[in-house]
């Protein structure tokens, strides 16, 4: 314990020798957080940067872009439009949505509501698992069985929209299934019970109750599990086909935006308009992403209880 | 002599009124389990119609366990087990036989901390209507007008009611809670240390609130606050280790209490 008066233990003067360890620590965590933040602009920046360049270097009409489903930019005269892609993207992500939001909240209900510890102990584990399957997997999968069952049964080549919102569906299953259980384990007992304590069957309290209060929960998982989806692009590409047209049917070929840059960044030139374009569609995707990144905030935001 | 005859006209007296006292439950010999562990025991105890039946005790002396059991609320809990009777009317609460859904809309519930629905302060109230088949959404609001005007509430949120009930304050949302439990028109309420997330003067409304409904509704009330116990109920129940040291009318308990341990709890020496 330091003697003398309490002018000279408390005041700063000794800042200095006192706080080495601080400081150690400081730069740490500041270091960290500045190389995150660093590389985390200078992606949007470099992104943003090339993905304009397509209009104000290569001089391709953004209306073109964004409204066209002709696209042959290695052509005589080419055509830098996109919409078949955007399109692509879209019909994946938001099928696979639809699919995905009642199976993965029925699920999460079963595994929280329904039977806690078997879901606890069997379905969780599983569900993990699932997550941590890498995508080129799926689309093996997808590819082996999938498209011969869908040439089979549907006739046609097999490659289409169809397989490609499936093999989606089972990739974002497990995220959206596991943050849908978080959110409804997350919400107070106290709502169970009093649920219960009115005279409510199990059905009710779900349906009426646990449901609504966790719905800001539930839409931010759906809403992960299409930021997933739209960002995917090696299952995809496996069994979508990857023809330039707007499908007429589930049952075509079609193309996404991602499927498209994996496919034609290998054999363009850096600079030239045909590579300019693909990082346009690299552009659209992260704005896509932060459009549904900001939505997850303002319902996170939203949540009551 | 004359004293002995006065303790026997006295005595006449209490049986007789003991064979007219109106019970709602009657529980006899009741025996809870948790696995291996027992959390009450041997419990009796008749709860007249009508009346504020208070159960006081130290935490984990078995007090909420009894009270959460006559409404069934322990049995999705893991090795619960109850032995004994809660007789109510002709039927044993603890039968395997009794539908627990039914059973909670004659006998309802408030709990400790307020647990609104994260819904709007009237939707707190017409849901269970609503659950509970009610068709028409008039004859709903009605009807929630009635019971949030019972529990005092109406006049305070009357402007608001399509705000959401977790704007309201801890008071507000309890007797809120109330509301919605009289909405599903039980004829006993159990509650489970109703005021004891609440300030002074939220929780003198619960009282008021609650002298008020005993004339209509049987009331157990788990407290922990012994003056709440004095102050509103009839009969007072003591547990301790999940036995009942005593159990008498408040009055008697509070003033002549025959044993030395609820003695020892009243004056703050234990507990």
């Amino acid at each position: 314990m330091d003697q003398g008066r309490a002018s000279e233990r408390l005041l700063t003067q000794r800042k200095g020798q006192k706080r080495q360890s601080e400081r150690k620590g400081k730069i740490i965590v500041y270091t960290a957080a500045t190389i995150t933040i660093v590389a985390t602009l200078a992606v949007t920046f470099f992104l943003t940067q090339r993905g304009l360049q397509s209009f104000f270097v290569s001089g391709i009409n953004p209306l073109e872009f964004f409204t066209s489903a002709n696209w042959n930019p290695s052509g005589a005269d080419p055509s830098y439009g996109a919409l078949a892609f955007i399109f692509g993207s879209l019909a994946v992500t938001l099928l696979s949505a639809i699919i995905v939001a009642p199976l993965g909240i029925g699920t999460a209900i079963f595994m929280t509501e329904i039977a806690p510890r078997w879901g606890k102990r069997i379905l969780q584990p599983v569900i993990e698992i699932l997550v941590g399957i890498p995508s080129v997997v799926y689309g093996y999968i997808g590819l082996t069985v999938l498209v011969p069952w869908i040439r089979d049964t549907f006739g046609g080549s097999g490659y289409s929209l169809v397989a490609g919102v499936v093999v989606v569906s089972v990739m974002i299953l497990p995220t959206v299934t596991t943050l849908s259980a978080d959110s409804l384990k997350s919400l107070p007992d106290g709502l169970r019970d009093s649920s219960y304590a009115l005279g409510a069957t199990r059905w009710q309290t779900i349906r009426r109750v646990l449901l609504p209060a966790a719905i800001p929960g539930l839409l931010t998982a759906v809403i992960l599990g299409m930021a997933r989806a739209i960002g995917e692009a090696l299952a995809i590409q496996m069994v979508i086909g990857n023809t330039r047209i707007i499908p007429d049917s589930l049952l075509d070929p079609a193309a996404t935006m991602t499927t498209i840059i994996t496919l034609n960044m290998g054999h363009t030139t850096f600079g030239s308009a045909e590579n300019n374009v693909l990082w346009t569609l690299g552009l659209l995707l992260m704005v896509m992403s932060y459009i549904l990144v900001l939505t997850v905030r303002y319902l996170a935001s939203r949540r009551k209880v | 002599m004359q004293a002995v005859l006065e303790r026997e006209l006295v005595e006449q007296q209490w049986t007789q009124e003991q064979q007219e006292v109106d019970l709602c439950l009657d529980v006899t010999d009741l025996s809870i389990f948790y696995g291996p562990k027992q959390a009450v025991k041997n419990v009796s105890m008749p709860i007249k119609r009508h009346s504020i039946t208070a159960l006081i005790g130290p935490s984990g002396c078995g007090k909420s366990t009894f009270l959460r059991s006559i409404n069934r609320m322990n049995d999705g809990i893991k090795g619960f087990k109850a032995e004994g009777n809660i007789l109510y009317d002709d039927v044993n609460l603890l039968d395997a036989n009794i539908d627990p859904v039914a059973l909670r809309k004659e006998i309802g519930m408030v709990f400790q901390r307020p647990n609104p629905f994260p819904n709007s302060i009237l939707k707190n109230v017409t849901l269970p209507l609503k659950e509970h088949g009610l068709k028409s959404k008039a004859k709903r609001e009605e009807y929630a007008e009635t019971y949030l005007k019972q529990v005092g509430l109406w006049d305070e949120v009357k402007d608001r009611l399509h705000e959401s009930a977790l704007s309201l304050s801890g008071g507000q949302q309890q007797r809120l809670c109330i509301a919605r439990t009289l909405a599903i028109q039980p004829s006993v309420l159990l509650l489970d240390e109703p005021a004891s997330a609440l300030d002074p003067i939220a929780t003198a409304k619960i009282e008021e609130l609650l002298l008020k409904l005993k004339e209509k509704y049987t009331i157990v009330l788990v407290t922990h606050n012994l003056q709440q116990a004095a102050r509103v109920a009839d009969d007072t129940a003591f547990f301790y280790q999940g036995e009942i040291v005593e159990f008498s009318d408040t009055k008697t308990f509070f003033q002549s209490p025959k044993e030395k341990r609820s003695e020892d709890y009243i004056s703050g020496r234990f507990g």
